[in-house]
């Protein structure tokens, strides 16, 4: 599982891998500050 | 600031952790990212965004969400996708889910609304939609939810 969350940092990768295993994406648009 | 917080306080929470990586895709850009910020219209940050498989858009929050809000509105989210997908049965079970472990959560009412909803869509019975009103009613008397069902306590 990881001590920490795995984020993918491309859309048509998270995509590729949502419809591999079949689970929504969620995408955080974050600001650094 | 609300990204400082979200990434000092939710995103290393252990259950935070645990859930996103079993059950979402998390996928992380910058605020101004090109062209995607743009084609989201993302105007204020944190926004969290629960896409499809195919990249449509389901679900949306913007700001501050602690681990117990975030979770369930993730949960919320994934209910939506398989709700607009009409998969009533499978919403069913997520929405279930939200109810039974963040009954407290800021996602409860919707949650509640869209489960009613899917028991119509389901079965056609309009007892289903009544019920939205007299649990939320019940319930969450000052959600915006409880208002939103307020026609269907006449059926």
């Amino acid at each position: 599982m990881g001590d920490a969350i795995q984020w993918e940092s491309d859309l048509s990768k998270a995509l590729a891998r949502a419809k591999a295993e079949n689970k929504p994406v969620l995408m955080d648009f974050f600001n650094p500050g | 600031m609300g990204c400082q917080q979200m990434g000092a306080v939710t995103f290393p929470d252990t259950r935070v952790i645990a859930f996103i990586n079993q059950n979402v895709i998390p996928l992380r850009l910058p605020h101004d990212h090109k062209p995607l910020a743009e084609q989201f219209q993302i105007k204020w940050t944190p926004a969290l965004v629960t896409l499809d498989a195919e990249g449509k858009e389901h679900h949306r929050t913007v700001g501050f969400l602690a681990p117990d809000e975030l979770i369930p509105s993730l949960l919320l989210g994934k209910a939506k996708i398989d709700f607009d997908h009409e998969d009533f049965a499978k919403a069913l079970v997520t929405l279930e889910d939200l109810l039974k472990d963040y009954p407290k959560s800021a996602a409860a009412p919707e949650a509640i609304f869209l489960r009613g909803v899917c028991g119509y869509k389901s079965t056609h019975n309009p007892k289903a939609l009544k019920e939205i009103y007299e649990k939320l009613s019940k319930d969450y008397p000052d959600s915006e939810w409880t208002k939103r069902a307020s026609p269907y306590r006449l059926i």
